[in-house]
């Protein structure tokens, strides 16, 4: 599905991506994990086509040269990432924006619009994932929402969008346990065979809502890194030093049982 | 000085006076004024097209002589409709703080003075909801002999009443030319106006508004104003505030596309005690064109207990857009609240990458975002038609 190789990212003078190589098979649940600056939002942002960025190397999704592309047509591509920030827009309606955002993906691949009763009931559906009520499609684009309100927005916006990839940038920072339990469910009720997940987080905790198929460590623009889920723990355990000098070896076992509470 | 007598007038204002500062002053000379000419009913305008779908009563002046074909001027118990020229023949005193005016505050008014003879006059009796909205429409259609036309509008809203006045100020043709358009609002104890102006002549036009608001103890006016066409678009308030616990509340947008000029100049006048006033305007210029914002407020000795808030908000398209946006705040009382701010920005790039995305291509974001800024006005509008009248005129000229 997504096959990511050797992709550079430079902003300036300075280097962020320095040659990331990632395949990501339908179905899969990839989580990426590193310290502060080590590149993985960059990389989120470098999948969904952020200008600003010098971008080397290759990212096809199902074959398709997805660097070559606008955001837009990413999206069209079946590309949804999850803002770590989710922007405020004043003055442009939820519901509007949302339905606004799939009728333009649909068009982009030959598909009917879907008016505007029909999309009342897509989005009631996404509404009832995330535990949102009716209002909130009313109101301005994430303004004046709370930090969970805005993450949960991108979950419904996700779920409107039924992204092929879907990239989630930190959906778990600034969330209280309720607000991160609702998302994991969300974002779990989304798991399908025919669509893969990226799931880009700073700490563990958020992987024990969202079991992945696989952990990768992201450091200094590399994944240095690769395991099952059992490496996310070992990172709870132990941070991101060893990693620094991409020495694993080193550290203590840990059973294979799962969070600890 | 009475309507339609010749008077002396000032000279033509200069770049020298402020609230003239940014006209097109040679432009503005070639406007050749005179005695309205009446066209007959022959004049091409398919009105019903250009003008909101508001049913009821309504007035439509053409080159400054009401068509009486054109308007409806049945109205509601309690409401009046008539024309300046047989109020002005009559002597009725309902016209009279438009007519004796001493002191023409520019050329512009003098020239109203003299060659705005007719023109749309609405009475609301007191104790009244009329709850019909009333319709003035001006159309200007210039004549290479005599391009541009003064025209008036009298409102009077009796005590303890409320009313809602549309006006649409359009023009037919490719000529140059201009209008001239004086309106005299007078709000009796208790009255309420909402009072819209949809400003939409050619840009091969000028268009020059003039409002004179006196408002009595406890009136509201409300005032919406879309200041969207002619080369040089001109809407400047004058609002006088004389009754204890009056309330002015003037809003609106301008959005200027190629050559533009969209002018606002506001004049809020605390004479009294007691009063509230709020100036919120937001501007969108796009191309090469240019926006004033010049709002005064003005607290005079005795007026303790003013509250006052102006707010004024640009969103520039372009890097040969400009915007002129000053306050002007003249505090002579005491226990005075005042506030005033202004914002310029350009359209959010962070955002618009946010929508795109999304897969909203980047036309469609460009469009939603600028919308959406002048959407914040628009939906402050109570009447559907007039509301679905913008965004269609938006809709229609955005170019992105």
């Amino acid at each position: 599905m997504l096959h990511v190789e050797n992709l550079t990212a430079t902003i300036g003078d300075k280097q962020i991506l320095k040659g990331l190589d990632l395949d990501v098979e339908a179905g899969e649940v990839h989580a990426i994990m590193g310290p502060n600056g080590s590149g993985k939002s960059t990389f989120a942002h470098a999948l969904a086509g952020r200008d600003g960025y010098e971008i080397g190397g290759v990212a096809t999704l199902d074959g398709a040269d997805l660097l070559e592309m606008e955001p837009e047509e990413r999206a069209a591509a079946g590309v949804f990432m999850g803002f770590q920030y989710p922007v405020e827009i004043p003055g442009v309606n939820n519901m509007y924006f949302l339905r606004t955002a799939l009728n333009s993906v649909r068009k982009a691949r030959g598909e009917k619009e879907i008016g505007a009763r029909d999309f009342l009931a897509v989005a009631k559906q996404a509404m009832d994932l995330v535990e949102m009520k009716q209002d909130f499609l009313d109101r301005a684009v994430n303004a004046g929402f709370s930090g969970g309100e805005k993450k949960r927005n991108e979950i419904l916006q996700m779920a409107v969008m039924e992204p092929k990839l879907a990239v989630l940038d930190e959906t778990d920072s600034g969330l209280d346990i309720d607000a991160l339990r609702i998302i994991a469910s969300g974002v779990n009720a989304l798991r399908s065979p025919e669509r893969s997940m990226i799931v880009i987080t700073h700490y563990q905790r958020l992987l024990d809502y969202i079991k992945p198929d696989f952990v990768h460590v992201l450091v200094d623009g590399r994944i240095v890194r690769s395991g099952d889920h059992t490496l996310a723990l070992h990172l709870e355990d132990h941070g991101y030093a060893d990693f620094v000098n991409h020495d694993l070896d080193d550290a203590p076992e840990r059973p294979l049982t799962g969070a600890s509470s | 000085m009475t309507i339609g007598s010749v008077v002396e007038r000032p000279a033509f204002p200069t770049k020298r006076d402020e609230a003239w500062r940014y006209a097109p002053h040679r432009t503005l000379a070639e406007l050749a004024f005179g005695p309205p000419v009446e066209l007959g009913a022959n004049v091409p305008v398919d009105l019903d097209a250009q003008i909101p779908a508001i049913e009821g009563p309504r007035i439509v002046v053409i080159n400054g002589v009401v068509d009486t074909e054109r308007s409806h001027l049945g109205a509601p118990t309690g409401v009046h409709l008539s024309t300046l020229a047989e109020k002005v023949g009559g002597g009725s005193e309902l016209v009279a703080a438009h007519i004796d005016v001493h002191e023409p505050a520019d050329a512009f008014v003098a020239l109203n003075l003299e060659y705005g003879v007719d023109g749309a006059v609405v009475h609301v009796a007191e104790g009244l909801e009329v709850d019909v909205p009333i319709q003035i429409v001006d159309i200007e259609i210039p004549d290479r002999t005599q391009n541009a036309s003064c025209t008036g509008v009298v409102i009077h809203v009796g005590s303890g009443s409320s009313a809602t006045v549309v006006e649409t100020r359009l023009g037919v043709g490719t000529e140059f030319g201009g209008s001239n358009i004086r309106t005299t609002v007078t709000l009796d104890d208790g009255a309420t106006l909402e009072h819209i102006l949809l400003q939409d002549v050619p840009t091969t036009q000028v268009h020059l508004s003039r409002i004179d608001v006196t408002q009595g103890a406890d009136s509201a006016y409300r005032a919406r104003s879309f200041n969207l066409g002619a080369a040089y678009g001109r809407v400047a308030y004058h609002v006088r505030l004389q009754g204890v616990g009056a309330h002015a509340d003037l809003s609106g947008l301008f959005f200027g596309f190629g050559e533009q000029t969209l002018d606002q100049q506001l004049s809020v006048v605390h004479a009294v005690p007691d009063c509230t006033s709020r100036q919120s305007f937001r501007g969108v210029l796009d191309d090469e064109s240019t926006g004033v914002f010049n709002g005064g407020i003005d607290v005079r000795p005795g007026a303790d207990g003013t509250d006052a808030v102006q707010s004024n908000d640009n969103l520039i398209l372009s890097n040969r857009a400009e915007i002129n946006t000053q306050p002007r705040l003249e505090i002579l009382a005491d226990e005075v609240a005042c506030k005033h701010g202004a914002t310029v920005g350009q359209l959010d790039d962070t955002a618009l990458y946010y929508m795109r995305s999304r897969g909203i291509p980047v036309d469609d974001a460009r469009r939603l975002l600028i919308n959406g800024f002048a959407d914040q006005v628009v939906d402050d509008v109570g009447i559907e038609a007039v509301r679905t009248w913008i965004t269609q005129r938006l809709g229609h000229d955005i170019d992105v």
